[in-house]
């Protein structure tokens, strides 16, 4: 008997979706040579922010941990590079290794207690442990109290090479979900998601699946956080673990659909445009952005990929196993 | 006939109101015992104590010669205890192969590839083969029920509660439902089938407990329960004619 696993309903077309796929792999590769600078800029950042996305994404929508505190990673990921860069005269890359290992050592260590908490208490509670690292890197003289530094080491750079690294990490992150959601332990995400309870019963074991998933998130977010710093070229702790970074993340998931792969990817993209066009308008384009998120969770609820998913089928990223 | 599961004085408590005060029973190989008794007499409870939602006040469960009161619960269902659910809770979410590939990756522990041709025999046995891709939260509720112990005997156990799987449906669609208890049990697997359809309770089961007040009043093959003086008492409420 043939028996082998496919796609979904609606997704019968893989080689056009490889087209589709291919066309956007090769526009955004070949940016640096038919965009400008400030079109390139701006896809730095949604390449960054699709980044974070996904990491939220695999936490709030497949294991339940809606944190508040994935800012702690983005802040350490920026104070690795401009440590090792700045202080020591290391190499880039090393500092984003370095944020990438020390993000999941820090969640490792936090985990201990967090994990004691569950629903809105895990929430509120990873929103303390940030702002108490806001407080102690304030007040650190190692990382230069709340002076900050300038990350000079970018000021050589290319444009072009700050848009590749935030070109690898948004491309492997997006590859990196796509690839846990397909793998097993993705089948245990999903089961999670849709019934935590049940899926225990089933034998999936949530305290390690979701720790898991919190370490995982962590090191790239760290690493992105990192990727976000090479860009704005200069670090202090209240902007670096300030709560801005996970409302973005959360906006962006919300309207572009939890629990979806391409659902961060479309928000990105929204949420970066939408805060460049009222850019000059700070006030009013944090009132706009709010009404906009309440607006599509009444009308769409699963946000716009998650309403494009359900009505068309238009599955880009399929994760569904299909038995033939 | 050896004893899979024995449950000694099991007892639980929420606070001042004592569900179950002592209750002593045991499944033995390959039978079916089903479990009787008026609403809010603690069979649920006692099946979310059996498979390790809820701890008990008092009592010991000894399943396949181990102790298993304080055992967890994913490691209850690693040792061969599934269960269904009275509201079923199916992951909506994904479709009904993948819905038993993760009761039969997980539940036996074995890698998600091994799992198909596994996941593909249960779904012909819970005769959801045809619907097998589409997702589960579309299936009508015989569909989620059959859904329901399809995922359960997807982790291969050797004890399968069922929490009134026959619960809701029209006679024919029970019939189908006991079609597939009794070829179930053929597999050698011992069922507790907690049930008020009584047709159920008489076609599909070797013994019958009734459980009230907290306690098993009563075990007995099915014939023998449904004449009994407690049952009529108890469980259906009749006024002794006397």
């Amino acid at each position: 008997m043939d028996k082998k696993l496919g796609t979904e309903k609606g997704l019968r077309k893989p080689s056009l979706k490889a087209i589709i796929i291919i066309v956007i792999l090769a526009a955004l590769v070949t940016l640096p040579v038919w965009g400008s600078p400030y079109l390139m800029n701006i896809f730095v950042l949604v390449l960054l922010y699709i980044a974070i996305g996904q990491m939220w994404n695999l936490l709030a929508g497949y294991s339940g941990l809606v944190s508040l505190g994935q800012q702690a990673f983005v802040g350490i990921g920026g104070y690795c590079l401009a440590m090792t860069s700045q202080e020591y005269g290391l190499p880039l890359v090393l500092g984003f290794i370095l944020a990438g290992v020390v993000s999941v050592v820090f969640a490792l260590v936090i985990s201990l207690p967090i994990f004691k908490m569950s629903g809105v208490y895990f929430t509120i509670g990873t929103w303390i442990v940030c702002e108490c690292l806001r407080v102690f890197f304030s007040s650190w003289k190692f990382v230069n109290y709340s002076i900050g530094y300038n990350i000079s080491a970018t000021y050589k750079m290319l444009p072009s090479t700050i848009y590749f690294v935030a070109l690898g990490i948004g491309v492997a992150t997006t590859v990196l979900v796509i690839l846990l959601l397909r793998s097993k332990f993705g089948l245990g995400l999903m089961a999670m998601r849709d019934n935590a309870s049940a899926a225990e019963i089933r034998g999936i074991e949530l305290y390690k699946t979701k720790l898991k998933c919190f370490l995982i998130s962590s090191f790239v977010t760290g690493i992105a956080g990192a990727g976000l710093y090479l860009n704005i070229a200069f670090i202090q702790p209240n902007a670096a673990f300030g709560i801005d970074w996970t409302i973005s993340m959360t906006f962006l998931v919300i309207i572009g659909g939890l629990g979806t792969i391409e659902g961060p990817i479309v928000g990105a993209v929204i949420f970066v445009l939408l805060r460049q066009l009222l850019y000059d308008f700070p006030g009013f384009s944090m009132l706009l952005l709010g009404v906009i998120a309440i607006a599509i969770i009444l009308v769409a609820p699963k946000g716009i990929m998650g309403y494009v998913n359900e009505r068309f089928g238009l599955d880009i990223f399929s994760i569904r196993r299909r038995l033939d | 006939m050896n004893a899979l599961l024995k449950v000694e004085d099991l007892g639980i408590s929420f606070g001042s109101n004592h569900v179950l005060t002592s209750v002593n029973f045991e499944v033995h190989e390959n039978e079916v015992l089903g479990v009787i008794g008026p609403n809010g007499a603690g069979k649920t409870v006692m099946l979310n104590i059996l498979s390790g939602i809820l701890s008990p006040t008092k009592g010991k469960v000894t399943f396949l010669g181990d102790d298993i009161t304080n055992m967890k619960i994913t490691e209850r269902t690693y040792k061969g205890i599934g269960r269904t659910f009275q509201v079923p809770r199916a992951f909506e979410g994904m479709s009904v192969f993948e819905n038993v590939l993760v009761g039969c990756s997980y539940g036996r522990k074995i890698p998600e590839k091994e799992s198909i041709a596994l996941a593909k025999e249960i779904l012909q046995l819970i005769q959801l083969y045809d619907q097998r891709n589409i997702l589960a939260g579309k299936l009508g509720l015989l569909g989620r029920k059959r859904l329901e112990i399809g995922i359960a005997l997807a982790s291969n156990p050797k004890l399968l509660l069922l929490d009134e799987v026959a619960g809701g449906l029209t006679k024919s669609e029970v019939e189908e439902i006991l079609d597939i208890v009794k070829k179930i049990k053929a597999r050698g697997i011992s069922i507790i089938w907690i049930e008020h359809v009584m047709q159920t309770m008489i076609e599909g089961t070797d013994r019958v407990m009734l459980l009230a007040g907290g306690k098993d009043i009563l075990c007995a093959p099915a014939e023998i329960m449904m004449q009994s003086k407690e049952v009529s008492e108890v469980y259906l409420g009749a006024e002794d004619d006397e």
